[in-house]
């Protein structure tokens, strides 16, 4: 085994085009593997002296772009977040504990993808996409497609996470993450991400994705699209809980039985539902 | 042990080491190097907390960091919360605390504990409960004195002055 420590995006790539090269970014999952294991990488290439992957922006049309070395506490506390992107720092708030809070990154827990993780349904209600940089060059992969099956992703061998964009946000959109764990810290047993947006009584920006009930979240823009425009009373909260329903695909584990998910789940997708738009109306 | 060499500065101190293989942990080198057996491997899986120590002024799990990334970091590990040159027997406040809140049962997880809660006083005015509880839970406690230390860092930070 071999540790490289390159400092430029460039040297990084370089690094990770040999066989059995892997990222190390936070260590969180990477290392606690190894220490089972379960894993032995040839090359070690550690993300922490590319200054460009720590940084996070907001440009001025309000695109925010988290660079893949964002650790989950300063995702956290990210300022430069607002309206529904800030279902993304609900969800890095509720990730594990402080220490691992401050070791993890939001591209190591994307590039590791656990169906129970956090940051995929959040990234997916958010509508944000992955910066992918390999030998070839850069490519954009949106989350709905980066998330594949289970522990897989979009990237490929030689391909580095180099941040995850937001788009803005349609103005007044709340955002929020609501988990059930069987203690705070725990991964989800199923967790819900939504941003929403009402003018009055009708429905303007829908977005729910579910995590933990599948190999990847499930969302189902079909059906948002349909109840853009309209109200979102109980017969359409139920028209959307029943179509997310329908794609769940989930396990049975020590976590909960598949069949406990698949009767949460909705249950969660409606409370959340019903109290972002109370959120809303409450506020002037 | 094969590997490289690497310098890891330790409660203040430059210490080097002649050679750690990549897949070594800063657990096993403070522990097995360097003698400082504060901090526990309990898991080895980042999820009990008895290894936590600060980097750079945060708490983070010793057993699921590489030493050979903890080059030129700030590493301060129970032994360290003590200032070097204090009288033999010296205790940190939080120390104190515990020591007198009666917080430690076995003392497995109490290093861990320390260094979480160390982190926490660190901000200047008093803690709640909730805050303390938020603060720590990420350090298990198998003896489950849970009550006494929270109450143990709730009182060391009303003593701040
Ligand atoms: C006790 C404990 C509890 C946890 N609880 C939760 C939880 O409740 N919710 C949750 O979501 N997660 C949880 N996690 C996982 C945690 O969020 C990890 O931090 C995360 O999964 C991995 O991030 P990392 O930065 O540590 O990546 P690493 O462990 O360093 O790497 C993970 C994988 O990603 C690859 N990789 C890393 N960065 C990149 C990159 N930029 N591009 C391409 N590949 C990359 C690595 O090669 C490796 O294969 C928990 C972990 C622990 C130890
Ligand atoms: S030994 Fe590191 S968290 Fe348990
Ligand atoms: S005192 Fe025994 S584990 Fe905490």
């Amino acid at each position: 085994m071999e540790f490289v420590r390159p400092d430029s995006i460039e040297a990084t790539v370089a690094a990770l085009q040999a066989d059995g090269a892997a990222c190390l970014a936070g260590g969180a999952t990477l290392v606690a593997m190894m220490n089972a294991d379960l894993v032995a990488p040839h090359r070690l290439v550690s993300l922490r002296d590319v200054a460009a992957l720590r940084e996070a922006a907001r440009q001025p049309d309000g695109t925010v772009v988290v660079g893949a070395m964002r650790r989950h506490r300063e995702t956290a506390e990210e300022t430069d977040l607002r309206d529904g992107q800030l279902v993304l720092s609900e969800a890095a708030a509720q990730i594990a504990n402080p220490p691992v809070r401050n070791m993890g990154t939001i591209g190591g827990s994307c590039a590791f993808a656990d169906p129970a993780a956090d940051y995929p349904p959040a990234l997916l209600a958010a509508d944000a996409r992955f910066s992918l940089i390999g030998a070839e060059g850069r490519r954009t992969v949106p989350a709905g497609d980066f998330f594949l099956d289970w522990y897989e992703t979009a990237l490929e061998p030689g391909e580095l996470i180099e941040s995850v964009v937001l788009p803005p946000a349609p103005a007044r959109t709340v955002g929020s993450y609501t988990k059930l764990a069987r203690v705070a810290g725990d991964f989800a047993i199923a967790s819900v991400a939504l941003v929403l947006g009402m003018d009055g009584r009708a429905c303007i920006h829908l977005a729910v994705a579910v995590g933990a009930c599948g190999p990847a979240p499930v969302r189902r823009r079909d059906v948002e699209a349909d109840l853009i425009g309209g109200g979102l009373g109980d017969t359409e909260i139920r028209r959307l809980t029943d179509a997310l329903a329908e794609a769940f695909d989930p396990v049975d584990d020590v976590r909960a039985s598949a069949d406990y998910r698949r009767r949460v789940a909705p249950r969660m997708v409606r409370q959340a539902l019903v109290e972002a738009q109370q959120r809303i109306s409450e506020t002037p | 042990m094969t590997g490289e060499p690497v310098t890891l500065r330790v409660n203040g101190a430059e210490r080097p080491v002649a050679a750690v293989a990549p897949w070594t942990t800063l657990l096993t080198v403070l522990r097995d190097e360097f003698g400082l057996t504060g901090a526990k491997r309990g898991c080895n899986q980042g999820v009990c907390g008895a290894c936590t120590v600060t980097i750079d002024g945060e708490p983070v799990r010793s057993c699921l960091s590489l030493a050979l990334n903890c080059a030129d970091r700030d590493i301060v590990t129970v032994e360290g919360l003590v200032p070097a040159g204090a009288p033999a027997g010296a205790l940190a406040p939080v120390q104190q605390a515990l020591a007198e809140g009666n917080a430690v049962q076995c003392g497995f997880c109490t290093p861990g504990i320390l260094i979480s809660a160390h982190a926490l006083l660190r901000r200047n005015a008093p803690l709640t409960v909730d805050e303390v509880r938020a603060g720590l839970s990420g350090n298990l406690c198998r003896c489950s004195g849970y009550k006494k230390i929270v109450e143990a860092v709730v009182s060391a930070s009303e003593a701040r002055p």
